[in-house]
């Protein structure tokens, strides 16, 4: 068999293989308000009562309701729930349901749905609330359609913190009772209350809601896209170049925001967040660190300044004390770190040699995708090397860190970053309690101490918040200390917007309460 | 041996490789150090019920010779597995992103084609020449340079600085204009990624074709085509590509199927919505039914890439046996 000369010439010619460049038309709608998001990854779920990941809980928080959301003052505002009272011992709380408020099916929301939500959902797969509810051992009940009484065994002081949409959205219960909830085909189509509806969802490109005209609101926009940008240097681009409209700091390079904050077609909203600390942890159940002259030794040289200015580009504030300086009522000027350990090489060598440190090479270990902790490991080592004490950075894929962290055990600092969730008792209790289970995100550091581990349980319970200030207090004296973690910085955000946009970011969480969000004329 | 016995003997042999980087890639990934649930639960203390419903639902609570023939069994019967990173079945994942990947690495296989085989030749004709230099240059350069990297130069000077081209997608989120216009703006999207994806491949096929030209054109036929007074434009045709085809041929095959594994970057740089994301996203996420099924597919597309260049060679080149 054999190619003639034509035939020859005419594959050549069609050589390349022939591709449709067609891209699919999509119909243009004039006027029509639209505003794009950008996102990271495509969500695993829709379903918010599945899930804590960050895409998910942006989509979700415009499709779903909590009972309640929370101001930039952390105060409860209505949603779903338009009134509530506790019992003065915090046991008992009591929400009144908002009246006409339909599903995006058109069927009318009740009080059934938010005890089949918290009962057969939130109880049994919600990430975080799951837990809460089983340690406080709570009961929920509907006494009449518009009412729900959520009792306790035992009080909870970020109760209400959790109830917010990314703790506890209300899902329809005529949509799950009685289904596989994790297989239900509405994770990825859901039904909810809020300002908008779910329309489409791309693989790989975009999420698509549009208004829902039912809501008991009035929503700003016509359409709301979620871009999937994968690369977070392109997110800032996206939007300078005005395909994209908003997006959230999380998704977004430190790098690149001072840059943004220039950016005149730009607006922003700098400090006003959920608090995050980042700490460095240290094993103490082994090698130096054992003795707590040791850390206390690390503290004094620990150059926490540079990290803010060179780790986070000025979006951070440098470590106050065991729980940050994000929760402002809780603080403790006496005894912060900036009073307890001033800059001196010299008590810090002297700490060493009394905690009998001959010079052995510390391992510090972190996620390797994590940049910041890179740029944070590489000041420590500086810092360190200072005093003489030799250190190995050693960066680990996630997983791979989470079983040397967590599991072996195998470093003698580890650098992490835990988010509050809005309470210290949500997300920050975790990293001094005793904790030998393994889990990741907990205290790896083999710290045990009952009067901390007592003062814990409390200020989780009590609540009145002047007590629970005591108490936060009297554990500040002791773990700032003792310093199983030393909290290197607080995390400071500046969440981005084009000026066009009007009406954002009401919340404490800048994904929440995006109905009353607009485009100017 | 006809061609047809040649082509089947080819596929036959396919199989028990398939079957080994099945086997290979489930093993390599199962040994990864890390357990991947831990991956999957958030960044929070998930409960230790919650934690074991999801390995549960993975199947992870199975030793790993079950889990690889559980999987193998699996594939025989031609199901890809189920992806709770995504919470749908592979094969329909795969399939909802093929066509992006098609159309993007089509394109630039197409462009790199053309224009590498274009190059080659204009560079050969004047070996030496402004043009030949300037070829060569650009070909090492281009070859030099990481596509995700350049993907990134192209955003900063396309989108950000000149404001001419879009950055991220397949296709305008805020409504596309219909007809031609619509058309027209697909395009807008696709040239970006395209051009960063061939670049590489322009650089890698205009060499081969160079030097393959060069040989030719001083052959004692093309001197004999001269002397007879053919055109310059025949002899090119004619004479020199069709016998640097096989090479050049050789080359394009090889890499079409590197070009898919290669478009995962690309596609990522750009928001591409293509199974080269997915395979990234797949990555990131533990996502191993999916991670597995991709792996194979681009293997799948390197042997099959391999068998049609080694046919099309058979048929350009007689003395291949």
């Amino acid at each position: 068999m054999s190619l003639t000369r034509r035939a020859f010439t005419t594959l050549a010619a069609a050589a390349p293989v022939a591709v449709s460049l067609a891209a699919t038309p999509r119909p243009a709608q004039a006027a029509e308000r639209v505003a794009v998001l950008g996102i990271d990854a495509d969500p695993p779920t829709l379903n918010l009562a599945l899930t804590t990941g960050y895409a998910s809980g942006d989509i979700g928080a415009k499709l779903f309701e909590g009972l309640l959301w929370l101001d930039r003052q952390w105060n409860p505002q209505p949603s779903l729930a338009t009134t509530w009272s506790f019992t003065p011992d915090g046991r008992e709380y009591r929400f009144t349901l908002r009246q006409g408020v339909v599903w995006h099916d058109g069927k009318p929301f009740t009080a059934a749905d938010v005890v089949f939500t918290f009962n057969e959902v939130l109880a049994k797969y919600h990430p975080r609330t799951a837990g809460m509810l089983k340690t406080v051992g709570a009961k929920v009940t509907a006494p009449d359609p518009q009412t729900v009484v959520i009792a306790l065994e035992k009080a909870y002081a970020p109760f209400l913190v959790q109830m917010s949409v990314f703790e506890a959205p209300i899902l329809p219960a005529h949509i799950y009772a009685g289904t596989d909830i994790q297989a239900n085909p509405a994770n990825l189509a859901p039904i909810g209350t809020g300002p908008y509806r779910f329309a489409g969802f791309a693989r790989g490109s975009a999420v698509t809601l549009v208004r829902n005209e039912h809501w008991w609101g009035k929503p700003g926009l016509d359409k709301l896209i979620f871009q999937i940008i994968p690369q977070a240097a392109n997110r800032a681009s996206g939007l300078e170049t005005g395909e994209v409209d908003a997006i959230v700091d999380f998704y977004l390079p430190k790098p690149d925001e001072p840059r943004l904050m220039q950016n005149p077609k730009l607006q922003f909203r700098k400090g006003i967040n959920i608090p995050a600390v980042y700490f460095a942890m240290y094993n103490t159940s082994r090698g130096v660190f054992a003795d707590k002259r040791a850390r206390q030794a690390l503290a004094h040289v620990i150059d926490r300044q540079r990290m803010v200015a060179q780790v986070m580009n000025g979006l951070a504030r440098p470590g106050y004390g065991a729980f940050g300086d994000g929760f402002g009522w809780l603080l403790d000027a006496e005894d912060r770190y900036d009073v307890k350990y001033k800059h001196d090489p010299a008590a810090a060598k002297a700490l060493l040699a009394a905690a009998g440190y001959k010079g052995e090479t510390v391992r510090l270990v972190h996620d390797a995708a994590r940049p910041q902790m890179r740029a944070a490991a590489a000041i420590l080592r500086d810092n360190l090397r200072a005093i003489g004490m030799p250190m190995e950075i050693v960066a680990l894929e996630r997983a791979v860190q989470l079983d040397t962290v967590f599991k072996k055990r195998d470093f003698d600092i580890t650098l992490q970053s835990y988010f509050s969730a809005g309470d210290p008792a949500i997300g920050y209790h975790r990293i001094y309690e005793t904790n030998d289970s393994g889990r990741p995100f907990t205290n790896a550091s083999g710290y045990s101490n009952k009067a901390v581990d007592a003062l814990f349980a409390e200020a989780a319970t009590a609540p009145d918040r002047d007590r629970r200030a005591v108490l936060y207090r009297k554990l500040q004296a002791i773990l700032n200390e003792d310093l199983p973690s030393f909290v290197l910085f607080d995390e400071e955000t500046a969440d981005f917007a084009t000026r066009r946009l009007t009406g954002l970011w009401p919340a404490i969480d800048a994904r929440d309460q995006w109905g009353g969000v607009t485009l100017a004329s | 041996m006809g061609l047809l016995g040649y082509t089947l003997r080819r596929l036959l042999h396919a199989v028990p490789l398939l079957l080994a980087v099945a086997v290979l890639n489930f093993v390599l990934i199962a040994a990864a150090p890390g357990d991947p649930v831990t991956a999957l639960v958030g960044d929070f203390p998930a409960p230790p019920d919650y934690v074991a419903k999801v390995r549960l639902d993975y199947g992870l609570d199975q030793p790993m010779p079950v889990r690889l023939a559980r999987y193998l069994g699996h594939l025989a019967r031609g199901d890809l597995g189920y992806s709770f990173a995504n919470r749908a079945p592979v094969a329909s994942l795969v399939a909802e992103r093929l066509g992006a990947t098609l159309k993007l690495t089509g394109t630039a296989l197409g462009v790199a084609s053309l224009l590498g085989v274009a190059l080659g030749l204009a560079a050969a004709r004047r070996a030496g020449g402004l043009l030949d230099r300037a070829v060569r240059l650009g070909a090492t350069a281009a070859y030099a340079m990481p596509e995700f990297w350049l993907g990134q130069l192209f955003i900063l000077a396309f989108a950000v600085w000149l404001g001419w081209l879009p950055s991220q997608g397949d296709g305008p989120l805020r409504g596309a204009a219909p007809g031609w216009a619509g058309v027209i703006e697909g395009l807008r999207y696709l040239l970006l990624p395209a051009t960063a994806l061939a670049l590489r491949y322009i650089a890698l096929i205009a060499r081969i074709t160079r030097a393959r030209a060069v040989e030719v054109l001083r052959a004692e036929f093309v001197l004999a085509a001269r002397a007879r007074g053919a055109s310059e434009a025949r002899i090119l045709l004619d004479h020199v590509l069709r016998n640097a085809a096989p090479a050049v041929l050789t080359v394009i095959g090889y890499n079409a199927g590197f070009l898919l594994a290669g478009s995962a970057l690309t596609e990522t740089v750009f928001g591409w919505p293509g199974i080269g994301r997915l395979l990234f996203d797949s990555i990131a996420a533990r996502d191993t039914p999916t991670m597995l099924a991709i792996l194979l597919m681009v293997s799948a597309t390197v042997v099959l890439a391999n068998l049609v260049t080694d046919v099309l060679h058979r048929l350009l080149d007689r003395r291949v046996a």
